[in-house]
Parts: structure tokens; C-alpha cells; sequence
């Protein structure tokens, strides 16, 4: 059988085109129990009269010594079950880099780490008893620029970094606040400058910004008596979080199958629930109070100031362009303000690094990723992974160039967009393609070139345009898997540990398998993952699971199709090749008269003539991961190796009015045009274009991170950071969807998750440029800034 | 979120009992629609020993328009003031204030009353009831003080409320001429935002004009510079230009985690101009529908 | 802190229970009496999840302690369901796929509810209004206002 072998998944499946599940907008699988309430949460699984609750002590300072913790006090409260601090787990752990802590140890390095924690029979009596938690520390002057922390005098943040562990794609620069160096040098620069006819140069900056998911995290962790460890969490990564748990609490004498993941449907995760970061705290806390379980949920608050921030960056570039807008060199520096500890935020700079040159087709690169630690909170995944920020930087700069050369902006964009086939940053090819069609057709859907005049005379009007890509961030080995099993009626369990975190991936995952087996998507189930039952997944991250684990998936219903063949043939001597599979039973092109129903057989299998049977119950698996892949490259130019699977890629256009006034922007359309490849469920990708736009849209216009001059978040909530309402919407928002199929994908399908909010940044900044000739490198655009910048102007 | 601090609750019947409840214990704070007192709570940032929920007192309740006079209820919501017909008819301007105050879950609990008690700077009830010189009437187990809405305002969340009383009703007396109010609400987005800065405006027909800012100093402002320079003028260009010039005399602003004082002197002359056009237009009949947003 | 014994009405069931004064109505309907359908978002009225309707009308039950509904008739989602089915507006909500991960579908089909008693047939503007109040991450709101729209009657918004 091929299903079980890893690599690409070749089919005759691929050559159909009257699909009878894919490609239609099938009703999600989790619609009903999300509409009806029956929908849990992590806050909303029952745990009995056992449950403890802890309540961190937070570091009020961005840098200090811990000189002492009294705990004393704390642990006299009646109902304070135990009070915990580093000492009890002085282990670095992480997910690329070893950088961090279970509890800060010698230091804290940012304002809201954890210190120590209180568990105790009620939230309440945790939370009074925490406030008694004395901590005393030596206060430092921390470093809260990423300039300021690249300046050879800054204190360093992390002394030993020298002796971390990390992946071998990671470029630490030892007695420097330089995590990781991500260089790329493809062509030569001097030739590519000296080509030119012009040299434009400018500095884009990105502040940080935050998920925002309405769920914050939560975990639960139970060290039973048994000594395995549960623990139950809000995720995307529930595999990889076994195996940090397993990992990080391993002089605990715990190992991998000691440890279960539990993940029950998740309340928004944009990156921000990817890897490890408060779970640890139940699982470690769960060991100290044996038998018990222990909840540790976020508050709001916390949510904003200690869990992954999307990290902020300088952008500096130079573009080398001739007078007919061939783009002949690109130059970037990108200072990522990576935060306190970087063993996540470190891989966003890196992808990032890879991919800065936006899809253009660009003979010389030279692009500087850098990723400096700073007193901030830690930096990590978010919904675009680095592409959103530099992508902000470089499609305001072409733009401008654009406007210098007199070149239209769309006509300079199409003429250096990347095609299949050309040659990427790191020296491999670009796959399949419809960038040009994406470009034409959201240019045609905005009206590009028809200029507007609104009614209001105190209002401008103006159109921006950008492109977008990007790639799934992952290791080369990053794999997924899939279990199918067949119940008595011929409905069908499909087990997977990827994460449904609202893009539709259940739905998506069904769909895949009814289309192989003939069975409708609402005889099947798939359910959020247990780590104990199901098989291996590596993080849904990258926007790689539609493609991974749809390969995966897809393998293991060709591996249940081959099953059924097998009894059938065998059992009743069919001819096996002339067998197929339609409305839930197995038939034949040889005999149409033959019909023999799923159910009939896919548990008790065939009876034969003298009594005895053949077949049982089909239970199948599947497994991908992408073999051509690799990380390894050299460190100074990033040539070699095959980091990027695939890149997505795409096409955004925008109508905007702005009040010249008040600097208020009304969008009546906005429009997306991108390339997944085969489209699996129209429905739901129409959802992550409209989703994600808002959101992309929102970091533009009102939302970003404020820090005191002493490092504190100072908008840790909803009242000041500001996320959309149903009344901050686009009048009108059209996507566009180009199928060029992707070879390797589930019915030529690639990712799409991320790139929907990638482009809405540039998209605005150039359509204010349009309406009002003011640039503005900075985000987030509000209209005060707008406001502002016309009023300077007079 | 648990609430840790531990107090004890009352809810009275009669006005005289929550007054008697309130004059005994220093400690009792009193609750309404309580989307502020509950989020204090939550906090740690009050420290109640009592809570008096005054909800059971149906005679706060009401909105009342006795003769000029519009009265309305310390229990009264913003939801309430919104679908009030003698609101809508008689001083419809408040009902376009009562819509923008948060939103509909918010709007259904919390009262226009609890709002001055809070007496937080970007409070949208103040403006208005500063403008229209409203009254304030309170109650203590001695008697009543009836207090003007200029001595209400004190400093940024405190008001001239003493220890002992509780505040009955809110009077606004309606001008006898004809006349129509605006009030332009600046915030980040189109959604639920606290000011960022506020006008509100009433012109008569015959000449009068009231101002009134919020959000631009810690407690609400009344433009009385503005008013006097409006007084029995047509809104032409020259007139409307001075006004704008005024404003930096009647406001001070800082800047803060909503806005720069910068944007926000601005963005008073603008809402100011708009509001007074807005409210002349509806005095013509022709003016925007309340509630609608003009920035 | 003395406890007081409370009745109401929960979803057409009257209940008793005992409650502390500090106790808030969220805390209380989630972890005592087992009601898990309003969720907790931000803990300060700025999000919506925790929404429940009291005496007719949304409100933040982050923002109410389970003191105050003593006498009180309360409805979550689970009492807007149609003996055990999902109603219209949520069969509409399903069959448009309007919501992704959820977490804000509890609260935000109450507040489209009370919208549609007020406003049997909306226009955009009032959908838009009346849902403010309930945040979403997921789904940039746009489905989810273009059903209730249609299920109001007008597709695009009635007129006013």
C-alpha cells in the first residue's frame, strides 16, 4: 500500500474534477455545537471539588536581580495549598531556542514575568494570598529599544547566551543582545546597484501588537498519583507541547508517555497559542501538588502582557531600480524587537529573513534579520509571521518608487511579480503561481485608475494596492499524521491532532475523506485531539495544516479504500481494479449492478458461504511530511538547503475616504485576490479572506502596544487597545480566489490561513498616500496621525 | 475574575431605609447598574463594607417633564432614556448622548446618574447637563440639597456628593424657545470607545447658545466664551472661525493613551463647527437624524 | 459577609441558591449552577462573551453580582433553543457558516436576538449597532451581519 509512505501524495483522484465534497462550501462539522453553546472551552470542562487554582506574582520591573522571596506570609492563608518559585524548577527550555524559564531565576527580564505562584482551594484565596508574596529585587536599567539594545555598550539580557541550546538554522552573536542573524546574499549587490538608475532608500517601523483572541489561554495540568501528568489546554500545539513538557520536566523523572495533552476546542489562536508559553505553568504546578488538578487561566490583562506579542521592527531599505521599473537590487535591514526571551519569536525573524524581498522577482538580495532581545514581553507567532511587518515597509516603499519613476503602480508591480519557476532568495524555484492573474483581477474589481471624487468636499479619495506571499515557517521535518476508523452504520471517525481553532480545519479535514470514500461530511466526525489517542501532529502553525494534514489525511482514506477493496475483492471475488467508491458503497465499473454498502461490512465484514468472514473493521492511517525539504544552508548566505515548501501568494486592492478633517477613514471596498491553489471549501476561505483583512486592517488603523519609559504595557485591555467592532468594517469586502493547484497539496491545495491580513497594512498606507500625498512610515495609521500629518503640512 | 474583597449587601424598599442604611456605615457604597462598581470590585480598587443596591426604589425610576422641567431617575438607564417618547420628543439631543455611551448591553444597565457619580473626565453625560445648567437633587436622612451641575463637578471622579446622600434625580430644565442640541462624540473608531473629547451644543432660535466640552480637562467644560460670542448670530464662515478660535481658551487637554492634546484641541474646533451646524439644521428641520455620526 | 438565598428564574426553571454578596452573576452561573454558554472574555464589560439576558434584555454578567438577580428571569443561550433544536436565527447562522472558533457565538446570538425583537427587519446600520457591543476576532463580522440581515428579511439591510 503507498498511504503509509511520507513524501507527496499522487493519485488518479487528482485528474477528477467533478468532486462531490471538495470544493463545495460544506456546513462546518463543529457549526452545531458552536451555535448551540455545546461547544467547550478549556474554562469550561468540570474538574470536580479537587480543582486548585493558582495566581502568579509578576514581576513589576523590565529588569532586576530577585534578591529574595518570602513566601512565609502567603502560605499561612487558610486554604493556600502551596506556593511555588524558580527554585523548584531551575530548567531552560524552548521551542528553537532553550531561553527561557519555567519561573524567572536570577533575573527577571520583563514587566509581568512570572515569579512564583500561589495555589489554593479558591481563585479568591490565590489571589488574596499572592499580594502577600514578598519579592525583593536589585533594579536594573533595562533595555527597551531595539536600537539602543544593538549598541556595543548595552547590558546584555542574556549573559550566557553563548551556551544555549538551539536549532542549527539559528545564528546566536555571542556578548550581544543578537539572538539570531539571518543573512541572505543572493547576485551581487554592486552590480545590482550599479545597474540602477535610481537608489531609493527609507526606514519603515512596526510597533507590536497583540492576538486579541477572545478566549485568553488557559491549561489545567494533573500530576496523578500515577505519576503521569494531564494536562488539558487552550492549543495549537498539543504534540509539541507533550514533548516540551516532556522535555523541560524531565530531571522530574517524567517522560513522553508519561505525559497526555488534552485540547478541546479553542477560542481564537492567530499564532498566539502556537508553542509553549503559560502552560507550562500548569504543568509544572501540577507536580508540586500531586493528585490534584490545578487551573491556571489569563486574565485579560495578562493575556496582552505575557503571552507572545506579535514583536515590532525597524525596517531600513534600499532598492536599486532602472528608469523602465526593473527592480535590479534589494536591500533590507530588519531589527526584530524580540522581547525578553526569544525560543519562538526568533524563527518569526528568521522566516521572515528568507522572504523579505515580498514576491518580486529580484536578481540581487542582500537582507539582514536580526533579532535582538529587549526588556519587553517575549515575541512570538502571529497570524503572518513576520511577513505583515516587512511587507508593511517594502509595498509603501515600491509604491513610492512607483510614483517617483511616473509608473503606475500596479503596471511597476506586475512587471517584477514573481512567476513559477524563478529563482527565490535562497536559490530555489518558485512553485506554481497565479500572481499576475491575482493582480489583474483585484486591479479590475477596485476600478484601478478610475479616480473617485466623493460627495462630501471635506472627504478624499484614494486607492492603494500591494502585493503579499508567504511561506509555511516550520522545520523541514515537521510532519503530520491521520487514524480513520469505520463505525457500524458506515459512518466514519477521522483522528488527527491538529487544531481546530476557528479556520475550519475539521470541516476541511471531512471533506478530504468523504471525497476519497464517498461519504458524506455529515457522516463523519473529527473531534479536537488527545495526545494519549491520537496520532502525531507537529503544531497548527504556518498555515501548513490544509496542505499537511490534508496530505495526511488523504493518505489514510486511499489506505481505508484499499482496505475495502481488499475485503471485497477477496470476499467475493470482485476483479479489484474495476472497484470504486460512491454513495457509501463499493461498486463496480465491470458490474453495475453490483452495490455493496459501506455499512454492510466495515466493522463485521464479508460472510462467505460456509459461515466464516472476511475483512473486520477498517481502521487506516496516513502520514506526510515533506521530504525534499531542508534547513541547512550556509550562515552567510542562506544559499542551499529547501527551507520554504511552498509560498502562497496574492494580490490586495482598496478604496478608501478620508475625512481631511478628522483623519477618519471610511472603507467602501476592499479587495483580496490569492492563489491556494484548489479551493476545498469556498465558505470557509471566504471567512479567513474576511477575517483576516479585518484584522489586518485594525493593526493599521487603530490598534498598537504602548509601553511606559519603564517598560509596562500600558493598554493591557480592551478599553485601550483597540479591536474592531461590527461597526469598524469594510462597507464591502470581495475575494477572489486564482486555483493554479498545488503538485504536492490534498487536491492541489495550499495554505491561505495567514495571508489574508498580510497586505491590509501597505494597502492603507498607500491609498492615504492616493487621497492626500502623505506618506507615512510608521503604523499604526490612526486618524489622528492622519489628522496631524495634514495639519504639519499647512 | 473573584471578586476578594468580602462586604455585605442591602437592598431597601424604601428611599428611607437605603438613606438610614447609607448614613450608618461610612462604608456603603451604593449600586445601580453597577458596570462601574462591579468592575471596581473586581479590581480591588473599592473597598465597600456595605453595598446598597437602590434598585428596589421604584420611585427613581422615572422620567418625568413637569412643565419645562425634565426630571429623570438615578435609576434610569441610557437604554431607557433612549426609547423615552418625552425624551424623544422634548430634548431629543439626549437620546443621541444616551446612544453613544458604550453599547447595547452596556446602554441596558447602566444609568445617566450612576454615569455623573463616577464623574470619570470622558463621561458623556456631563456636557449636556453642564450646558443646560441641569440640577442635581440629592437626599440625605436630613433632608435634601438640590446642587447645579457646575458645582457637581469637582475633579476627575469627584463630585460634590458628600458622605450620607444619595442622588434622587437629575433636573434639566428645557429652554422655552424652540431650539436643537448636537452632541459629537470623538472616539478611536466607530465603535464602543470612551471620548477621546465631546461637544455638545444648543441653539435656540431666538440667538441662544449653550457649549460644553468633555474629555479636555477633568471635569466637563462649559464654553462660555463660545456662548457669549455666538449669542444672537448667524452661523456665517467669520463666526464660526472665531468660535474655533475660542475653544483653545475654554479647553485644556493633555495627552494621554487616547489622543495627543494636540489632535484633541483640534478636534474640538471640528466637532465644534459640526455640531453647530447640525444643530442649527435641525432647528430648520433639515438637520442629521439624531444619533447619526458626523465625524 | 453574610450568604443570601436567591431565587430566579433560569431559563423558564426556577432556582434557588445561596450566594456570598462578593459572588458575581457569571461565576455563578458557569461554575455553580453549570451554565457554560456565556463565556468569559475580559472580566470588564468590554467584550460581550459573558452576555445573558435579565428581564428581557442583554446585559454583561461580568458586570452583575449573583446577588442582583434575586426575583429575576434570566435566559443564556441554552434558553433560546427550541425544545432541544436550534432556532431559525441559529439554523440561519449555521447554515452560512458564519462563526470560526466560536467563542463569541454564545453572546453575540442573544444580542442578534434582542436586535430582531427591536428590529424585526434591520437595516445594516442597526445590526451593526445593535452587535458592537460583542467582540469577534475570527470573523471581521461581515457574515455574521449579512445573516442576521437575511433573516431579518432583507438581504443587504432593509430600509428604514
Amino acid at each position: 500500500m503507498a498511504a503509509a509512505k511520507g513524501g507527496a501524495v499522487s493519485d488518479e483522484l487528482e485528474k477528477k474534477i467533478d468532486f462531490k465534497v471538495i470544493g463545495k462550501s460544506a456546513v462546518r462539522v463543529d457549526g452545531k455545537a458552536k451555535i448551540s453553546g455545546a461547544a467547550q472551552y478549556i474554562n469550561d470542562l468540570e474538574f470536580g471539588p479537587g480543582l486548585l487554582f493558582a495566581e502568579i506574582v509578576e514581576s513589576p520591573h523590565a529588569y532586576a536581580r530577585i534578591k529574595k522571596i518570602d513566601t512565609s506570609k502567603a502560605e499561612k492563608v487558610t486554604g493556600v495549598v502551596k506556593v511555588v518559585s524558580g527554585k523548584e524548577f531551575p530548567f531552560r527550555f524552548g521551542l528553537y531556542m532553550h531561553d527561557r524559564y519555567v519561573f524567572a531565576q536570577d533575573h527577571v527580564r520583563f514587566v509581568g514575568e512570572q515569579v512564583a505562584a500561589v495555589i489554593a482551594r479558591t481563585p479568591a484565596i490565590a489571589k488574596k494570598a499572592a499580594r502577600l508574596v514578598r519579592v525583593e529585587y536589585d533594579v536594573l536599567e533595562p533595555v527597551l529599544d531595539v536600537e539602543a539594545a544593538l549598541q556595543d555598550d548595552a547590558p546584555l539580557i542574556h549573559p550566557e547566551l553563548a551556551k544555549y541550546q538551539h536549532v542549527p538554522w539559528f545564528f546566536p552573536k555571542k556578548n550581544s543582545n543578537i539572538a539570531h542573524f539571518r543573512k541572505v546574499r543572493k547576485g551581487d549587490m554592486n552590480d545590482g546597484f550599479k545597474s540602477a538608475d535610481f537608489i531609493f532608500e527609507d526606514t519603515y517601523t512596526v510597533p507590536r501588537y497583540a492576538h486579541c483572541s477572545i478566549e485568553t489561554h488557559g491549561a489545567v495540568g494533573l500530576f496523578d498519583h500515577s505519576r503521569r501528568l494531564t494536562v488539558w489546554a487552550a492549543s495549537q500545539s498539543p504534540h509539541t507541547q507533550r514533548h516540551l513538557f516532556a522535555e523541560a520536566l524531565a530531571p522530574l523523572g517524567i517522560t513522553h508517555k508519561d505525559v497526555r495533552v488534552i485540547a478541546p476546542f479553542v477560542g481564537g489562536g492567530f499564532g498566539g497559542k502556537a508553542g509553549v508559553s503559560m502552560e507550562i505553568l500548569a504543568a509544572a504546578l501540577a507536580t508540586t501538588v500531586q493528585g490534584n488538578p490545578v487551573k491556571v487561566m489569563w486574565s485579560r490583562a495578562q493575556e496582552f502582557y505575557n503571552t507572545y506579542q506579535r514583536q515590532g521592527v525597524v525596517a531600513k531599505m534600499r532598492v536599486g531600480v532602472k528608469k523602465d521599473g526593473t527592480i535590479t537590487a534589494l536591500e533590507q535591514k530588519l531589527h526584530w524587537d524580540a522581547g525578553a526571551y526569544v525560543e519562538y519569536g526568533a524563527n518569526v525573524v528568521n522566516a521572515a529573513g528568507l522572504s523579505a524581498t515580498g514576491p518580486y522577482r529580484i536578481p540581487n538580495v542582500s537582507i539582514d534579520s536580526v533579532c535582538v532581545y529587549t526588556n519587553l514581553p517575549p515575541g512570538g507567532p502571529y497570524r503572518g509571521f513576520g511577513y505583515s511587518e516587512f511587507i508593511f515597509g517594502l509595498e509603501s516603499h515600491l509604491n513610492e518608487i512607483a510614483k517617483k519613476l511616473q509608473l503606475d503602480p500596479v503596471e511597476f508591480r506586475l512587471k517584477n511579480a514573481i512567476a513559477e519557476g524563478d529563482t527565490l532568495n535562497y536559490g530555489g524555484k518558485m512553485n506554481p503561481s497565479g500572481l499576475q492573474e491575482c493582480i489583474r483581477k483585484a486591479a479590475q474589481e477596485i476600478e484601478w485608475g478610475k479616480k473617485t471624487v466623493s460627495s462630501d468636499p471635506k472627504k478624499a479619495t484614494g486607492k492603494g494596492f500591494a502585493l503579499f506571499w508567504k511561506a509555511p515557517a516550520m522545520p523541514p521535518n515537521a510532519s503530520s499524521t491521520a487514524f480513520l476508523k469505520f463505525n457500524e452504520d458506515g459512518s466514519l471517525n477521522v483522528l488527527v491532532s491538529a487544531m481546530e481553532i476557528g479556520q475550519g480545519f475539521l470541516t476541511v479535514m471531512a471533506q478530504i475523506a468523504g471525497e476519497v470514500l464517498g461519504i458524506p461530511v455529515e457522516k463523519i466526525r473529527v473531534e479536537t485531539p488527545d495526545t494519549d489517542r491520537n496520532p502525531y501532529e507537529w503544531q497548527t502553525v504556518a498555515s501548513h495544516i490544509t496542505w499537511s494534514t490534508g496530505n495526511a489525511v488523504k493518505k489514510a482514506a486511499i489506505d481505508a479504500r484499499e482496505q475495502i477493496f481488499d475485503t471485497v475483492s477477496r470476499a467475493l471475488g470482485k476483479d479489484r481494479d474495476s472497484l470504486y467508491l460512491e454513495d457509501e458503497s463499493v461498486k463496480s465499473k465491470r458490474e453495475p449492478a453490483f452495490g455493496l454498502k459501506l455499512r454492510d461490512f466495515v466493522i463485521n465484514g464479508i460472510m462467505m458461504k460456509d459461515g466464516t468472514w472476511r475483512g473486520g473493521p477498517i481502521v487506516a492511517r496516513g502520514m506526510f511530511m515533506p521530504e525534499f525539504a531542508s534547513a541547512i544552508s550556509d550562515p552567510e548566505t542562506s544559499q542551499g538547503g529547501k527551507p520554504n515548501v511552498h509560498y502562497t501568494v496574492g494580490a490586495s486592492a482598496i478604496e478608501i475616504e478620508v475625512d481631511r478633517e478628522t483623519g477618519k477613514v471610511r472603507i467602501p471596498k476592499v479587495v483580496l485576490a490569492v492563489d491556494c491553489g484548489k479551493v476545498l471549501n469556498p465558505d470557509l476561505l471566504k471567512g479567513q479572506v474576511t477575517g483576516g483583512m479585518v484584522q489586518g486592517l485594525a493593526t493599521v488603523l487603530f490598534e498598537d502596544m504602548r509601553f511606559s519609559d519603564e517598560g509596562k504595557l500600558l493598554n493591557a485591555n480592551f478599553t485601550d487597545y483597540k479591536i474592531p467592532t461590527a461597526m469598524d468594517v469594510p462597507d464591502e469586502i470581495v475575494s477572489i480566489f486564482v486555483e493554479h493547484a498545488q503538485p504536492d497539496g490534498p487536491f492541489g491545495a495550499r495554505g491561505v490561513g495567514e495571508h489574508t491580513m498580510i497586505p491590509a497594512a501597505p494597502i492603507i498606507a498607500n491609498a492615504i498616500e492616493d487621497a492626500l500625498g502623505i506618506r507615512l512610515k510608521s503604523m499604526p495609521i490612526t486618524a489622528e496621525r492622519v489628522a496631524l500629518a495634514l495639519l504639519d503640512r499647512k | 475574575m473573584a471578586i476578594v474583597h468580602e462586604f455585605e449587601y442591602l437592598k431597601p424598599k424604601t428611599l428611607k431605609e437605603a438613606l438610614h442604611a447609607v448614613a450608618k456605615n461610612r462604608g456603603a457604597m451604593l449600586l445601580a447598574g453597577g458596570t462601574d462598581l462591579v468592575g471596581h470590585l473586581k479590581e480591588g480598587s473599592v473597598a465597600p463594607s456595605l453595598i446598597v443596591d437602590i434598585k428596589g426604589l421604584r420611585e427613581l425610576k422615572k422620567i418625568v417633564l413637569k412643565g419645562r422641567i425634565l426630571n429623570v431617575g438615578a435609576l434610569v438607564t441610557f437604554g431607557e432614556l433612549m426609547e423615552s417618547r418625552v425624551i424623544q420628543s422634548k430634548f431629543p439631543v439626549l437620546t443621541e448622548i444616551a446612544g453613544k455611551v458604550a453599547s447595547v448591553g452596556i446602554r441596558n444597565r447602566a444609568t445617566m446618574v450612576g454615569n455623573i457619580c463616577s464623574a470619570v473626565p470622558c463621561l458623556d453625560s456631563g456636557p449636556v447637563l453642564l450646558a443646560m445648567d441641569a440640577i442635581i437633587h440629592v437626599k440625605a436622612v436630613r433632608g435634601g440639597r438640590m446642587i447645579p451641575a457646575k458645582k457637581w463637578f469637582l475633579q476627575a471622579r469627584k463630585t460634590a456628593i458628600k458622605p450620607g446622600e444619595i442622588v434622587t434625580h437629575v433636573s434639566i430644565p428645557l429652554p422655552e424657545e424652540k431650539g436643537a442640541g448636537c452632541y459629537i462624540k470623538l472616539g478611536r473608531y466607530q465603535g464602543e470607545d470612551l471620548a477621546q473629547a465631546s461637544v455638545f451644543v444648543w441653539m435656540g432660535k431666538k440667538g441662544q447658545s449653550r457649549v460644553a466640552f468633555g474629555s479636555v480637562g477633568p471635569t466637563p467644560l462649559r464654553g462660555t466664551r463660545i456662548e457669549k460670542h455666538l449669542k444672537g448670530k448667524k452661523l456665517d464662515p467669520a463666526v464660526l472661525d472665531l468660535a474655533k478660535e475660542l475653544v483653545s481658551e475654554e479647553v485644556s487637554p493633555i495627552t494621554d493613551i487616547r489622543a495627543t492634546k494636540e489632535y484633541r484641541l483640534h478636534m474640538c474646533k471640528i466637532m465644534l463647527e459640526r455640531a453647530l451646524l447640525s444643530a442649527e439644521a435641525r432647528i430648520r428641520g433639515n438637520g442629521p437624524k439624531y444619533g447619526k455620526s458626523l465625524i | 459577609m453574610m450568604k443570601k438565598s436567591i431565587s430566579f428564574q433560569l431559563n423558564k426553571e426556577m432556582r434557588t441558591i445561596d450566594v456570598s454578596p462578593n459572588e458575581g452573576l457569571l461565576e455563578m452561573l458557569r461554575d455553580r449552577i453549570g451554565v457554560k454558554s456565556p463565556k468569559c472574555g475580559c472580566d470588564r464589560g468590554d467584550c460581550g462573551t459573558c452576555t445573558v439576558v435579565i428581564d428581557g434584555k442583554t446585559v454583561r454578567s461580568c458586570l452583575v453580582l449573583a446577588i442582583e438577580v434575586d426575583g429575576s428571569e434570566l435566559t443564556t443561550l441554552e434558553g433560546v433553543m427550541n425544545q432541544g433544536q436550534i432556532n431559525p436565527l441559529q439554523q440561519m447562522f449555521l447554515d452560512k457558516n458564519v462563526f470560526q472558533c466560536g467563542f463569541c457565538a454564545p453572546g453575540m446570538i442573544l444580542s442578534a436576538t434582542e436586535l430582531l425583537e427591536k428590529h424585526p427587519h434591520p437595516t445594516r446600520e442597526q445590526v451593526q449597532e445593535g452587535l458592537a457591543g460583542n467582540l469577534c476576532r475570527c470573523t471581521g463580522y461581515t457574515p455574521i451581519i449579512d445573516a442576521v440581515l437575511e433573516h431579518g428579511g432583507c438581504k443587504g439591510g432593509c430600509r428604514e
